[in-house]
């Protein structure tokens, strides 16, 4: 197939050999109405050459260098192979059609035409803006490196690559999109990742059919596995080292040009709330907060509905001291319990959304004004009950300690209906809701694999690398549940070997 | 209709999740009231009777074991088939899915009927009909993997109920279970009959089997199952008995629930409330295996698409369920469910046993005749 399309270029668009006043006619009347195609003519001895590209797209003082200062020095005659054998530049391309020639002046080629010659030659001297490496910013860390992606594809190739070092790591090209197509590379290590997940992945990208795509968020929503669920399916992340520690353990890794991140597959609930600090800490401590961070999610999801409910209906399961301090504090609020909370929910909400919009110097004075300030006012006016404000301050301040951005944004969702539920049903409601959840999750499937693994199906040997945290000679195994080609990381027997005393 | 049935890879499950699955269909709404009916025919020796109950069921799951290790990979349905014939194998399969959509109602109302009394006086059947339809309904949809996670994971979500019963063990009166061993053996015997509504339901084995991916080690799995429902109940009902006068355990209709009653933590008052919402989760796994049972039941006899058959059966069991009004239709019923399931779970899989047998032999003899 690929043959057969190379051929049909050369004979059917060529349109050379070609005058160059006409050749600079075809090209100027490509780029109708736009004044940043540089075209320049040369003659030497009897032969001209035509040199044209984009001048912001090209690194100009290479050009001037490597190219032009060469070319015009050259004593040989000017034809294609005697440039190509003079420049002292790689990389050297030989096109005809113009489809191709316009392809690639766009993507910053310098395209060099001599006169009467059957092809013109191209040079790749992109010049790319791009930021500098920086500190990552919506996930960040205590420990560990702090360097985030940036939205240059090779740099981030280039920070994958120095921390995999291993002929292993593939970095597999895709382009995805049809009318402006985007790089796109599927990242894996050849000799542990499950074979079938990346042509799983492989596949779905290959039969993507859009025009474009925006950034690689984007592309991830495209390829899960079911577009009407809350849940986010494929664990997304902009720091390296959370990028490629899964890559080591049998994941498969994208990442999209233009885009500051990557994401990973398949992933599961419990991965999201991973952080790649858990290794960093003491097993102890990677534990604590390992669990702390589970417990905060089931806390932050429960809590105002169970306020709701508690207040609402099942009043009793209070104890009476803290019933009186309730009830004095609610004794001026003239709303329902449901409403109540759905107001300083919402209020919350609103606070958090203008945080994330606002500059970061306006932000601070926000969250000021709108946590003590309209919280304070509430009461006084009252709006809301304070056990209310701490209940809803308690569960959004544990809604945040989810590593994961979105899904930290789902379980922020998921509060909603099941207050409703609460301020309806009361705790039935919160039952039939966390129900319905559970079931939701167990139904849920990232890249085909179950969501909930290794919780179920159960995977026994997989729970120290998900749920707590071992020393580290016990955690000889990736976990299975990705099933990975090579299982095992190193030999547990020499890891736990005793030393005899004084030995 | 073939007699062994072809499961994908995919559906198939480990053999100990068969351990769930017998738990999760065992204990539901009978352990709520169980106590009370053992202890009106056994008294103090009521555990004797359940420990009977035991030995009769283990000897009922080997027979089972035993009929199901004549076939390579069949279920119920289809040895009814092979051993009766189409018709009656047919009607006999009719029985099992009508047993299993009566369990299924029996479940629904008695926990409205505790929903009534406990929680909400007014709350229409309707609505809670529609929340416990709903749930099951979308288990059932994601597939056998998906009814068997939601047995294991409301298995362990439910599970930590049975340490809140600390509180009554210690108010409990030992001397009530004394004098011991007075019941005579029919008294006795009565008392383990009273149990079999509750343990009742591990006759789904006949359908999980053929989805089971290492049957070498389907039973030990399934024995525990069953020892530890029995464990269950016999701590409740040894909890029960000590902790309620004789005279009013024979009177209190839910006493497992109010064993909770009397439970407090500094925090929550009155976890009863809890323990009763909690128990969506304990019947849970009941209603979506036996929804499954009934939907895959029909698919095999009548080949109606389980999409379909769900939807009707669920339309079905909702109306009913809005329709029954009063406490005595649901104890006549319930009483009704627990004594046709005693003969369709106790009793038949004794008489298919040697049917079976009798039938594998003709069927060599036939074969070695013709060849």
């Amino acid at each position: 197939m690929r043959k057969r399309n190379k051929t049909k270029d050369k004979s059917g668009d060529t349109i050379f050999p070609l005058n160059i006043d006409e050749l600079e006619k075809v090209i100027s009347s490509k780029f109708e109405n736009n004044p940043d195609i540089k075209f320049s003519t040369y003659e030497q001895q009897g032969r001209k050459v035509a040199i044209f590209f984009i001048d912001y797209q090209v690194d100009v003082q290479k050009l001037q260098e490597s190219l032009l200062g060469p070319l015009l020095n050259m004593e040989k005659e000017w034809s294609n192979d005697s440039i190509v054998n003079e420049i002292p530049l790689n990389s050297a391309t030989k096109i005809s059609s113009l489809d191709e020639i316009l392809k690639r002046l766009v993507i910053g080629e310098v395209i060099i035409y001599v006169e009467g010659e059957n092809e013109s030659l191209t040079y790749l001297l992109l010049h790319k803006e791009s930021r500098s490496l920086e500190k990552a910013e919506t996930e960040s860390l205590v420990l560990g490196p702090k360097i985030s992606f940036t939205e240059s594809l090779a740099t981030n190739l280039n920070i994958v690559r120095w921390r995999i070092k291993s002929t292993d790591l593939v970095l597999e090209e895709v382009k995805i999109g049809k009318t402006m197509p985007h790089d796109v590379r599927i990242v894996y290590m050849k000799s542990i990742a499950n074979e079938e997940d990346v042509n799983t992945l492989r596949q779905r990208l290959k039969e993507l059919d859009v025009d474009e795509i925006e950034d690689s968020v984007v592309l991830k929503q495209y390829l899960e596995d079911s577009q009407y669920n809350l849940f986010p399916q494929f664990d997304h992340t902009e720091l390296p080292d959370r990028f490629t520690y899964s890559i080591k353990k049998g994941k498969v890794g994208i990442l999209v040009e233009n885009s500051p991140s990557g994401f990973l597959t398949p992933s599961t609930l419990f991965s999201f709330l991973e952080s790649t600090e858990d290794l960093y800490m003491r097993w102890q401590a990677g534990t604590f907060l390992r669990l702390l961070r589970f417990f905060a999610m089931a806390f932050s999801i429960i809590v105002t509905p169970m306020y709701v409910a508690a207040v609402s209906f099942q009043y009793t399961i209070i104890p009476t001291e803290i019933l009186i301090t309730i009830g004095q504090s609610r004794a001026a609020v003239p709303f329902p319990p449901l409403i109540e909370a759905l107001i300083l929910e919402f209020l919350l909400e609103l606070l958090r959304e203008a945080g994330a919009r606002l500059p970061t110097k306006v932000g601070q004075t926000m969250g000021i004004v709108g946590g003590i300030v309209i919280g304070q006012a509430a009461v006084e006016a009252g709006l809301t009950s304070n056990i209310l404000i701490i209940v809803v301050a308690m569960s959004a301040l544990s809604s945040f300690t989810v590593p994961s951005y979105l899904l930290g944004t789902t379980i922020r969702l998921i509060r909603f209906p099941l207050i409703l539920l609460a301020g309806f049903l009361g705790f039935l409601g919160i039952m039939f809701g966390l129900s319905l959840l559970i079931i939701h999750l167990l139904r849920l499937k990232s890249l085909g694999r179950p969501y909930l693994v290794p919780l179920y199906p159960l995977r026994l040997e997989d729970f120290n690398k998900v749920f707590y945290r071992t020393p580290f000679n016990f955690t000889n195994k990736r976990a299975k549940a990705y099933k990975p080609k090579d299982l095992i990381r190193f030999n547990k027997k020499d890891a736990t070997k005793k030393r005899d005393i004084d030995e | 209709m073939d007699v062994n049935v072809k499961t994908k890879a995919s559906v198939q499950i480990q053999a100990f999740y068969l351990f769930y699955i017998i738990v999760g269909i065992q204990v539901g709404v009978g352990i709520m009231g169980a106590p009370k009916f053992i202890f009106l025919e056994a008294e103090q020796d009521a555990w004797v009777s359940i420990l009977l109950t035991f030995v009769f069921m283990s000897i009922i799951v080997l027979v089972m074991f035993a009929i199901l290790k004549q076939y390579k990979n069949a279920d119920i349905f289809g040895i009814q088939f092979d051993v009766f014939g189409k018709w009656i194998g047919t009607i006999l399969g009719t029985i099992y899915i009508l047993h299993f959509t009566a369990s299924l109602l029996s479940i629904m109302l008695t926990y409205s009927e505790v929903v009534n009394i406990f929680l909400y006086n007014t709350f229409p059947n309707i609505a809670l009909g529609l929340v416990l339809l709903s749930l099951t309904i979308y288990t059932v949809l994601g597939g056998f993997r998906v009814v068997v996670g939601a047995m294991f994971l409301f298995f362990f979500l439910s599970f930590w109920l049975i340490f809140l019963l600390y509180d009554p063990i210690t108010r409990m009166e030992w001397t009530n279970l004394r004098p011991m061993f007075q019941a005579s053996i029919p008294e006795l015997l009565k008392g383990s009959r009273a149990t079999t509504y509750t343990v009742s339901g591990f006759e789904i084995l006949f359908l999980v089997y053929p989805f089971i991916q290492n049957k070498k080690n389907a039973k030990l799995p399934v024995f525990l199952g069953i020892a530890f429902t029995t464990l269950l109940i016999l701590v409740t009902t040894v909890i029960s008995i000590g902790y309620f006068s004789p005279n009013s355990l024979k009177n209190v209709d839910w006493s497992v629930l109010l064993l909770f009653k009397s439970v407090s933590l500094t925090f929550f008052e009155r976890l009863d409330y809890i323990v009763i919402v909690e128990w969506v989760m304990v019947i849970l796994p009941n209603l979506v295996i036996l929804m499954w049972g009934v939907t895959y039941g029909i698919k095999r006899l009548y080949k109606v698409p389980q999409r379909v058959s769900l939807y009707v059966v669920s339309l079905f069991l909702l109306v009913i369920v809005s329709i029954v009004k009063y406490e005595h239709h649901i104890t006549t019923f319930t009483d009704f469910v627990a004594k046709v399931s005693f003969w369709i779970v106790f009793v038949y899989p004794l008489l298919l046993l040697p049917l079976v047998w009798i039938k594998k032999k003709w069927r060599k003899r036939k074969g070695s005749a013709s060849t």
